[in-house]
């Protein structure tokens, strides 16, 4: 290209040499999507699409082999592929994975940056030494991307800027020859230089194609007839104005959440997903130095709570296969209360691998809640953790269902119901009802009509009445459809 | 006074939105079913349910009371705001209610209402009477619920109950005491009411749905916000008797029948201030005519013509219609005093005296139209006058209305906004609490076309749910919530006008729009109720057609109008018969298109035929090809008796028209005008919940009896389905056809003015701008580009010798704004602007319309091209006071040599983009010169192609439709530098071939070629897509309207 353009002679004058960085650049073109296709065992066509749910964001291959596109409508995607699977795209998710990438590389690289949504930048300069050359780098990169089920496309670059853009056009090659490096620059076409959009329509309505073109127009002139800005943006793509970075750290705990698109429904189903996130605790407990004996699982479900799950070692522990082992007898003993849509795996409590270990039964928990979780937790130890729950109100006229027993956990909210407001019901409600096996002697309140629950298969229909029974008892009773009486509760 | 007995007084319907479960009509005929003494529609500040159960209860026993369910948004009592129910006692009292209801509705936004205390004290109410809902325990205490109640006693006095009902709810004993203490304390008498939301209890789940939805949450979790049990339902009598003290049912039977006022009592007063002082309005109708037929008939009135119009004025007056026919005369002497075209049509707009009047251009002495086949004496219905004026000039009647009325007395009429297929499976779904996601992937895969099971068989297969159980309830929901009303939306343009205030005839609310006020009902409500509305339509063709004239007035050099327009013009009905009818008004649909050569249009009543015949309606009932046959002389044209030939001979024994539809009930099954009547709104009502099959059997069994065979019945039963909501009848398509002809002749004769006119209407028409244009210049139009130094805003025509160019105005380049627009023509120098400096000066334009200009190419004079306009227009950093003191010549036109000069391709993409088309070379011009698209040929090579052979196409995809008339058939129409070609692919190839078919801007098809006639498709067999070719071309499509 530059060999056809009149008055633009090589690149070594347009691109000044500045002091020798290399940066690397790691683009994920569908993060979100191969978060969540690692983790099912069938792939099917999956989609991103926008929070509206209108357009397509990100189609993974098989999608794109059936001729859909990121930027198309979600109708025309479905009318392509009608058993499409569709995920919505959260910027929390996709920050929150991002970072996960982050943590990983930090094992290789100490300067890190995040790109959000979908990039990660490191220097890499001092790098080469320490692998041997810059080929190694590559391939430590590699490989760990390929352990990790992560499409990226990676570029090398003089400048942040110059390696983002090469990544993101897919044109990255593992290179120090800066020579080479702006060659490529040259040919990026216009689009993929990222100016502001409406530099780059200004670009192209002069007609201009290629980042080469514009370079080649006189720089005084750029500044004037676009703005300062257009010209800042060239130098930080040339690397003759700098562009600091702000470094990331790692955290302090360790986090991992696998989401499915089809909710899992046994536990067993569980285990594969589990098996990848406790390698990668492996590894962040290795790179840390340190152990754990407390793992934290949270089971989250489409409509019910949330199962929180509280695993404890029976000493400092930091091998997948044990915690892994860990977790598989647990679940084996409690069997999922609904369908799993996504699962979180975190590590709070670290342990120093010499340091002893703690002596009472709890460890020094850094919970805030900590005198309440004590409690629960030596209850739960003491009686088993089924015998313990809570009892609370719920909205719903079918007595039965008109309170719940729920399991205990942390940040229990009490209900706002008006007790004022709550109808008249019996202190003793029987586990279930009992046919009416006496005529009651006199009647006292009724009949007050319940039906309702059709919607979820459990649906009643009864007139409640309230009757004293020879024995002289208060009795709840009521007459359902079929004409049968039962006793509902006891008064007292 | 029967034992049995009990009245109902409130009641909710389905126009209390997202609260009641049952249609008004429903709860009608169940009520009168349960033999109730009367029924209350009580809906909340609303009287819209009422035109419907009135009519419902037409010939029942049942009294109907008009009454309705308020809360307060204050409270005298700092406890439950008041709620209570007012119902109209006499016809004095309904128009009470509808101002109060008015009030609460219009100080508040569209659907909603807000009512204060200070307004039931300000509002006359005296013939109204109150009864009041006393606070729940739960919501104030004993005291607080006194205080409100003595408030509201004092107003209403001995018009005053307390209502008390009775649901069987925990804590209802309570209630009552309640009841009972109040009633005590303030000396009043306690009604029996039953709270009614549904008119059976089959209805709960439906109601549970619904509140789920008011309440915006799901069924699982709206917990205490749904009611207890399903007993707000119409009861047996016997079964309110059990639960009632007697005299509480009593007074509920007093209180009916103090209620004497019907919807019927409803008058429609007309504004009296159309006849002028001393003349009685039939007198005024005649002497306008008789005006009229002066001006119509300068060398005298046709005997045929005058007898006609004696007749006409005589049912006129017995049908007491003067007053409708001078409000419309007068709407339309305003347009016509403005210069604003019009053109009436409907039942009535085709007769001797409208045409004398000006509301119609159709001339009774040319055609065979009969009045009395559109108003007839023992429909008693009025009459229908629907009113098309320029779409971009209505505004300006419709002020005019409201100035001349003034708002008070004139509003438009409702458009009721009920529940599809597509939302009420969304709202269902949410109150089921299927994932929103889910709902939507299922709404986006439905083929609407298909039939409902199968719609049903797609959501079973989309796993949407895996309980079958509650797949059936979502099913049945969704089935029961079709058509419930959703809200009101103000009509296109029906215009009520009333002599007095309207708001004490029908409660007035806001629109969404600003300015715009509707009633309460809509039109079939209008209509049931006998009273009349005024349509005032916008009709974009009338604009093209006024903007027309004026071109050729312009060109001849004297004006020249509608009269001067020759009819019958053989050349018109031969350009037709081609099937050359792009732009020209109603005719120039693909479908249309294809059905001209067929159809051969001689005359102007086949042109009526041609306008009614390419509707779903005649297309599925099987109509098209035997009228055809019959006109071709191929089939025998033959009827079963004289009556049936009376009907149809006009259509050669084929029933056409909505008219001829309901005229054969009647005279071939017997059918009553009334019956009839019901027969034509089932038809209307059959695509959304209608049910014709209580009219079929009426129907064969009265045509066996009258001697038809029962294939005829069958046929015709089967006709009157295909009609159903689709048909179009006569009295519109005679009104389209006069403009038919009117735009086909102006097209023919003077194609510059046509196009330029269509063009200066957009946007209108079945063609985008672009079709337009190349339309226009296979027409052998010369089309030049716009240009500042040349253009108006509008389109223009140029004189050039002895022909007329057709200029692009400024109005063409997407984003140029009007105003900016017009500084540049106001201050464009003499000799033109000299360079983008001057431009950008004189005519104080910014930098946004400057860029927009360049990247029209619309400065040609200064400019060499658009890159380096734009280099020219990127340097705006000189003060403007530099220009000031610079002497105009002085400008130099900067060059930056590092610019490319724009390729052709470049120029071509530039042009879509900024102006939406090109005058270059058509892309495929382009394409093929290149050489990509070898072996294809162009849509005039497929003229003269033998049919039968494969052939090979390509185009820019300009639209693609799957009508409901042609299974599963997909049309593509591709566009290239010639013309359109017509792609047919049928269901088994769209399926293999998705891709392609739906993404595809740049199509390639491998076919076959056939022909019938002059009509020419490609049968296609093998898609690809070429559209990375254009890729950056903006090419839109119009898909599957």
């Amino acid at each position: 290209m530059s060999g056809t353009t009149p008055g633009y002679s090589g690149a070594v004058d347009v691109w000044p040499r500045v002091a020798v960085m290399l940066w690397v650049y790691l683009h994920f073109p569908h993060l979100l999507l191969d978060h969540i296709r690692r983790d099912r065992v069938s792939p099917q066509a999956m989609v991103i699409v926008e929070g509206t749910g209108q357009r397509v964001v990100q189609a993974c291959p098989d999608a794109r082999d059936q001729g859909i596109q990121s930027g198309m409508r979600l109708k025309t995607a479905i009318s392509l592929v009608p058993d499409l699977a569709i995920v919505r795209a959260e910027a929390d998710r996709e920050a929150r994975i991002l970072e996960d990438q982050a943590r990983w590389l930090y094992r290789y690289v100490a300067h890190i940056a995040l790109v959000p949504p979908n990039g990660l930048l490191a220097e890499i300069s001092s790098l080469q030494k320490l692998y041997g050359g810059l080929p190694a780098v590559w391939q430590t990169i590699d490989q760990a991307l390929n352990e990790h089920q992560l499409t990226a496309w990676v570029a090398t670059g003089h400048s942040p800027l110059a390696a983002r853009l090469l990544a993101r056009a897919g044109k990255g090659e593992y290179t120090a020859d800066k020579g080479h490096i702006l060659r490529a620059l040259e040919q990026l076409p216009l689009t993929d230089a990222e100016f502001d959009d409406k530099t780059c329509t200004h670009l192209q309505r002069l007609g201009l194609n290629t980042l080469g073109e514009v370079v080649a127009l006189p720089a005084p002139e750029l500044a004037r007839r676009l703005s300062p800005e257009t010209l800042a943006h060239i130098q930080k793509i040339q690397g003759s104005r700098p562009d600091p970075q702000t470094p990331w750290q790692p955290p302090h705990s360790f986090r991992q959440q696998a989401d499915f698109i089809q909710e899992i429904e046994h536990s067993q189903g569980l285990l594969f997903p589990l098996q990848r996130m406790l390698s990668e605790l492996e590894e962040d407990l290795c790179w840390r130095q340190q152990d754990t004996d407390t793992l934290f699982l949270v089971l989250q479900h489409r409509h019910e709570e949330d199962t929180r799950l509280r695993l404890r070692t029976a000493g400092p522990e930091h091998r997948s296969e044990a915690f892994l082992e860990l977790i598989r007898l647990r679940l084996e003993q409690q069997p999922l209360r609904a369908p799993v849509i996504s699962l979180v795996l975190s590590v709070r409590r670290f342990l120093s691998r010499e340091a002893p270990v703690a002596q009472d039964l709890l460890g020094e928990t850094q919970d805030l809640n900590e005198a309440w979780h004590t409690l629960i937790s030596r209850l739960q130890a003491r009686l088993g953790e089924q015998a313990l729950t809570r009892l609370s109100p719920q909205a719903d006229h079918r007595p039965e269902r008109a309170w719940s027993a729920a399991a205990v956990h942390q940040g229990m909210k009490l209900s706002q119901a008006n007790p004022a407001h709550l109808p008249r019901r019996p202190l003793w409600l029987l586990r279930g009802p009992q046919p009416l096996l006496e005529q009651p002697v006199a009647w006292f309140s009724g009949p007050e009509r319940i039906s309702g629950g059709w919607w979820d298969g459990q649906r009643v229909m009864r007139d409640y009445y309230i009757a004293q029974l020879e024995s002289g008892q208060l009795a709840w009773v009521y007459r359902d459809v079929q004409d049968g009486w039962f006793v509902h509760g006891w008064f007292g | 006074m029967s034992v049995n007995h009990y009245a109902e007084l409130f009641c909710f319907s389905n126009f209390t939105f997202l609260t009641g479960a049952s249609h008004p009509h429903e709860l009608a005929e169940r009520a009168d079913e349960l033999g109730y003494h009367a029924l209350a529609i009580t809906d909340a500040c609303s009287v819209a349910g009422i035109p419907r159960a009135w009519a419902a209860l037409k010939e029942s026993s049942v009294k109907l009371i008009t009454g309705s369910w308020f809360e307060l948004d204050d409270t005298p009592s700092s406890a439950a705001r008041p709620r209570f129910i007012l119902l109209a006692r006499g016809r004095k009292g309904y128009g009470q209610l509808c101002k109060l209801i008015t009030t609460g509705r219009r100080q508040a936004e569209k659907g909603q209402y807000r009512l204060f205390m200070q307004d039931v004290e300000t509002h006359e109410l005296d013939d109204c009477l109150c009864l009041w809902l006393p606070p729940a325990p739960s919501e104030a205490d004993a005291d607080q619920a006194l205080v409100c109640g003595t408030w509201l006693h004092r107003l209403f006095d001995y018009r005053f109950w307390i209502g008390a009902s009775r649901a069987l709810e925990s804590g209802e004993e309570q209630h009552l005491a309640r009841v009972r203490w109040l009633a005590s304390e303030l000396q009043c008498p306690v009604t029996a009411m039953g709270e009614v939301h549904m008119h059976s209890r089959d209805r709960q789940p439906l109601q549970d749905v619904l509140t789920a939805l008011r309440h915006h949450t799901n069924l699982e979790n709206a917990g205490h916000c749904l009611f207890q049990n399903g007993e707000r339902y119409l009861r047996p009598v016997p079964v309110l008797q059990r639960l009632f003290p007697d005299a509480w049912i009593q007074e509920s039977i007093a209180i009916a029948d103090q209620c004497t006022f019907t919807p019927g009592e409803l008058r429609y007063e007309y504004p009296a201030d159309l006849v002028p002082e001393g003349e009685t309005p039939a007198g005024y109708l005649q002497h306008l005519t008789r005006e009229g037929e002066k001006r119509r008939y300068p060398e005298g009135t046709p005997v045929k013509v005058q007898a006609l119009i004696r007749k006409e004025l005589e049912l006129i007056s017995v049908m007491k219609y003067e007053h409708y026919f001078l409000t419309i005369h007068d709407i339309v002497a305003f347009a016509r005093q403005q210069g604003i075209l019009c053109q009436g049509r409907g039942s009535a707009a085709n007769s001797a005296v409208c045409y004398c009047l000006g509301i119609t251009e159709v001339n009774p002495a040319n055609v065979e139209l009969l009045f009395e086949r559109f108003i007839s004496k023992d429909r008693d219905e009025p009459p229908d006058i629907d009113v098309d004026f320029e779409h971009d000039r209505r505004e300006e009647v419709i002020q005019y209305i409201y100035r001349r009325y003034t708002r008070e007395r004139a509003a438009l009429a409702a458009t009721v906004i009920r529940y599809r297929p597509r939302s009420a499976i969304r709202d269902v779904g949410k109150a089921l609490g299927f994932d929103p996601t889910l709902v939507e992937q299922l709404l986006e895969g439905i083929d609407w076309r298909d039939k409902d099971s199968n719609w049903r068989q797609q959501i079973l297969d989309k796993n949407l749910t895996r309980n079958p159980k509650v797949a059936d309830q979502f099913f049945a929901l969704v089935n029961t919530l079709l058509g419930f009303p959703r809200h009101l939306s103000q009509h296109v343009g029906g215009f009520v006008i009333s002599a007095g205030p309207l708001s004490e005839l029908v409660p007035v609310e806001n629109a969404a729009m600003a300015e715009r006020t509707v009633i309460q009902w809509d039109k079939d409500d209008l209509e049931s109720l006998g009273l009349m509305k005024v349509d005032v339509l916008a009709l974009g063709m009338l604009s093209a057609i006024r903007r027309a004239l004026e071109h050729i007035s312009q060109k001849l050099g004297r004006p020249f109008g509608l009269p001067d327009i020759e009819r019958e013009d053989p050349r018109v009905y031969d350009m037709l018969c081609r099937g050359d009818s792009i732009g020209v008004f109603q005719v120039e649909s693909r479908a249309q298109i294809n059905m001209l050569p067929r159809l051969r249009p001689r005359k102007y009543y086949d042109l009526v035929i041609e306008v009614a015949i390419v509707r779903p309606g005649p297309i599925q009932g099987d109509m098209v090809h035997p009228y055809l046959k019959r006109r071709d002389g191929i089939e025998p044209v033959d009827y079963p008796s004289d009556d049936v030939a009376s009907v149809l001979e006009r259509t050669l024994g084929v029933p056409i028209f909505q008219e001829q539809v309901i005229k054969l009930a009647m005279v071939a099954a017997g059918f009553s005008a009334g019956e009839a009547d019901r027969l034509r709104r089932a038809m209307a009502a059959w695509k959304s919940h209608g049910d014709l099959t209580p009219f079929r059997d009426k129907l064969i069994h009265g045509m066996l009896e009258r001697g038809y065979n029962e294939n005829f019945a069958e046929r015709l039963y089967r006709q009157i389905c295909g009609f159903g909501g689709y048909g179009f009848p006569e009295s519109h398509a005679a009104s389209f056809a006069l403009l038919v002809y009117v735009s086909s002749w102006i097209k023919c004769h003077h194609p510059e003015a046509f196009y330029c006119a269509l063009l200066n209407s957009q946007p209108m028409g079945f063609y985008s701008p672009s079709q337009l244009i190349q339309d226009a210049k296979r027409h052998g139009v010369t089309v030049l580009p716009p240009d500042v130094n040349l253009s108006q805003w509008d389109h223009t025509l140029e004189n050039s010798g002895e022909q007329q160019h057709l200029r692009l105005g400024l109005r063409i380049i997407q984003g140029f704004p009007h105003k900016s627009a017009e500084r540049v023509c106001q201050n464009r120098p003499e000799t033109g602007y000299r360079s983008t400096s001057e431009l950008r000066k004189l005519a104080s334009l910014n930098q946004r319309d400057m860029e927009t200009l360049a990247g029209a190419n619309a400065m040609p004079g200064f400019t060499s091209n658009r890159h380096q306009a734009y280099w020219q227009l990127l340097d705006h950093e000189q003060p403007t006071e530099l220009f000031a003191n610079e002497a105009l010549a002085s400008y130099q036109i900067e060059h930056c040599a590092q610019l490319p000069e724009p390729s052709e391709g470049q120029n071509i993409m530039a042009d879509y983009n900024s102006q939406g088309l090109t005058l270059q070379r058509h892309p495929l011009a382009l394409l093929r010169q290149q050489g990509h698209l070898q072996h294809c040929l162009n849509a005039e090579q497929l003229k003269t192609t033998k049919a039968g052979i494969p052939v090979q196409v390509a185009g820019l995809v300009t639209g693609r439709q799957r009508p409901g008339s042609a299974a599963g058939v997909t049309f593509v129409t591709l566009e290239d530098e010639t013309g359109n070609v017509n792609v047919v692919v049928w269901l088994e190839t769209a399926r293999r071939q998705r891709k392609p078919l739906l993404t595809a801007r740049l199509l390639h098809v491998k076919g076959v070629l056939e022909r019938e006639g002059e009509i020419v498709h490609v049968m296609a067999g093998k898609l690809s897509d070429l559209s990375h070719l254009i890729n950056a071309l903006p090419v839109t499509s119009r898909d599957f309207h």
